[in-house]
């Protein structure tokens, strides 16, 4: 039984363009119009958004609602929460989905709790169980993923990049723009810039084999083990998590991962890496994986094509001497 | 001045088994050891230093607080041991899974009233991994909030907080914030530390204010939890056996084969 449900598709747009995470929360509407079927509409926010808006109106046949504003630019949870909790309160969708980015996780939440809705935080499944929709996402570090049944009137949703894929779709007809000029005050805020990235995770990023190093290193003295690994291949290097990283054991310029670097090299070999969501996020479109590590539960294994149950300080001598050996043969 | 900082007691992940069932369910063990929060520690750590830097004309004072059952008093205790002044333990009656919705509810509605200049937790969970706590009691409470916070500094009149967050690309946004406000903290922001014994002994025998969670509110309308499934592999996922010098040459030979040893 299907019941027609609203959808509201929240999203930046900036320089003529929706922001990078549009396409894939836009996806995640569809698929989820495709097991429920509703209407969906976008709330677009810049200053631009008229503009913008038409574009998205006419190429996916949905209507717009572009909203723009003094206090938008540059973006501030406070100016969100103003300009958003009025809106979807008005609204009332059953579902408000948006990208899971630093702003959406920041913004939606809040807006929930102000609004009465509830939220979840990168779902990457949707399924029907018995009949009702569940939305899925990593629990544990991402050793199991869990299911969820939305319950309350409204529910917010931060949807990850990378996992619902567009299906190509018939565009009747141009969606509808209504425009709105929102001027957010803001009475709490005062924002003072940005500092830019030290590096651009260039030496990762370029890496043809990264030799990666989790929390099952131990201490920094084993560190030793990664880079002799790293040193018997050509154009390799070495990454870390970002555990390993706040340990100051390795530079963040070295992190992969969600907040540090996503990186797709020939081979990624993951050391005492268990594996944890945020993790793999950055490693995953690597084109081999190889796995070690001493749970044989850990997450990574998931996402590896090679599997290594053992401890890496004992093991990856053992490597090193194969390696070594066949050098010299 | 006075600090609230939340933080949770989870499983130790690690030692966490999992197994598949039955149309692919997840089985997990029952957990075995439990621990604080990785993400919350460096909230408490960022407490402490707060309240040792203390250029304020007004003291400061840090309350810790956990929601859940009788067992996560053990991580109000740590904190205790860390260096904060009071513990605050919001008890639940079951040892069923605990939503976001529910956690920032009660905490939001505890700190109601008490005058918390700050509040802070850490950015997520490692059992629930929802990172949503912190702005969702701002929303609550009405307050400013921020995430990812990777720098945090109190303006000496107590009025605001200059934080930096860390957003993509390593970028970090600079911005300050009216106090009250509630900020959740990013890891690595500091290096927590280790509660010194005698302070732990000091800590175990403290009074705990201990409030039944149920009897702050009804919960608010949020998704039922209605069961656990077992990751679906990405890859081959070839397990290597035998002894670790015959996984370790099995190892080298699939990469010579592939061609990655040139």
């Amino acid at each position: 039984m299907s019941a027609i449900v609203d959808t509201v598709i929240v999203a930046q747009c900036a320089n003529g363009r929706p922001e990078k995470g549009f396409s894939d929360t836009l996806a995640f509407a569809e698929h989820l119009h495709r097991i429920q079927p509703g209407t969906f509409i976008l709330l677009l926010l810049g200053e631009d958004a008229a503009h913008v808006g038409g574009e998205m109106a006419a190429a996916h046949g949905i209507d717009v609602v572009a909203i723009s504003g003094a206090g938008l630019v540059p973006y501030t949870c406070e100016a969100y929460r103003d300009i958003l909790a009025g809106e979807l309160l008005a609204m009332g969708p059953t579902y408000v989905c948006t990208p899971q980015t630093s702003q959406g996780m920041e913004w939606a939440p809040a807006v929930a709790a102000e609004i009465g809705a509830d939220c979840l935080n990168g779902i990457d499944a949707i399924d029907l169980v018995d009949g009702r929709i569940c939305f899925q996402k990593d629990l544990y570090g991402g050793k199991v993923k869990g299911r969820f049944a939305p319950a309350a009137a409204t529910t917010l949703i931060t949807v990850p990049p990378g996992v619902f894929k567009r299906e190509p779709r018939s565009i009747s007809a141009s969606g509808e723009v209504s425009t709105k000029h929102i001027d957010a005050p803001l009475e709490a805020t005062d924002t003072l810039g940005i500092v830019p990235s030290e590096g651009d995770f260039g030496d990762i990023g370029a890496a043809n084999i990264i030799v990666a190093v989790g929390n099952g290193i131990g201490s920094e003295e084993n560190l030793v083990w990664i880079q002799r690994l790293a040193d018997l291949f050509p154009r390799a290097a070495i990454a870390g998590s970002r555990l390993v990283c706040d340990r100051g054991w390795l530079d963040y310029q070295q992190q992969v991962g969600v907040t540090g670097a996503t990186v797709a090299p020939a081979l990624y070999i993951a050391c005492g890496i268990s594996g944890a969501t945020q993790h793999r996020v950055g490693m995953r479109a690597s084109e081999f994986v190889v796995a070690v590590n001493t749970d044989p539960g850990a997450p990574i294994f998931n996402e590896a094509d090679i599997c290594i149950v053992e401890d890496l300080v004992t093991f990856l001598p053992l490597v090193l001497l194969q390696l070594e050996a066949g050098e010299r043969a | 001045m006075k600090i609230l900082v939340c933080v949770k007691q989870v499983p130790d992940i690690d030692q966490i088994g999992v197994e598949e069932g039955a149309g692919g369910i997840a089985v997990l063990d029952e957990f075995k050891a439990f621990r604080m929060n990785r993400f919350d520690e460096f909230a408490v750590e960022e407490a402490l230093r707060i309240k040792e830097a203390d250029p304020f004309q007004d003291p400061v004072s840090i309350d810790v607080l956990t929601v859940g059952p009788e067992r996560s008093e053990e991580v109000v205790r740590r904190a205790l041991g860390m260096g904060a002044q009071n513990g605050i333990h919001l008890k639940t009656d079951s040892d069923a899974y605990l939503s976001p919705a529910v956690i920032a509810a009660g905490i939001a509605r505890y700190a109601a009233g008490k005058n918390y200049a700050l509040i802070l937790t850490g950015s997520l969970s490692e059992d629930g991994m929802h990172g949503q706590v912190g702005p969702l009691v701002a929303g609550h409470m009405k307050l400013p909030c921020a995430i990812q916070a990777v720098h945090l500094a109190v303006a000496e009149d107590m009025g605001s907080v200059l934080i930096a967050k860390e957003v993509e690309g390593g970028v970090r946004e600079r911005l300050r914030l009216r106090l009250p406000a509630v900020v959740a903290v990013q890891s690595g922001i500091n290096q927590p530390r280790y509660p010194a014994l005698s302070k732990l002994l000091r800590a175990n025998a403290m009074e705990l204010d201990r409030v039944e969670l149920a009897g702050l509110g009804p919960a608010p309308m949020h998704a039922a939890f209605t069961g656990a499934v077992f990751p679906r592999r990405s890859r081959a996922g070839r397990v290597l056996a035998g002894t670790p010098a015959e996984k370790a040459a099995a190892l080298v030979a699939t990469l010579k084969e592939k061609g990655l040893l040139n």
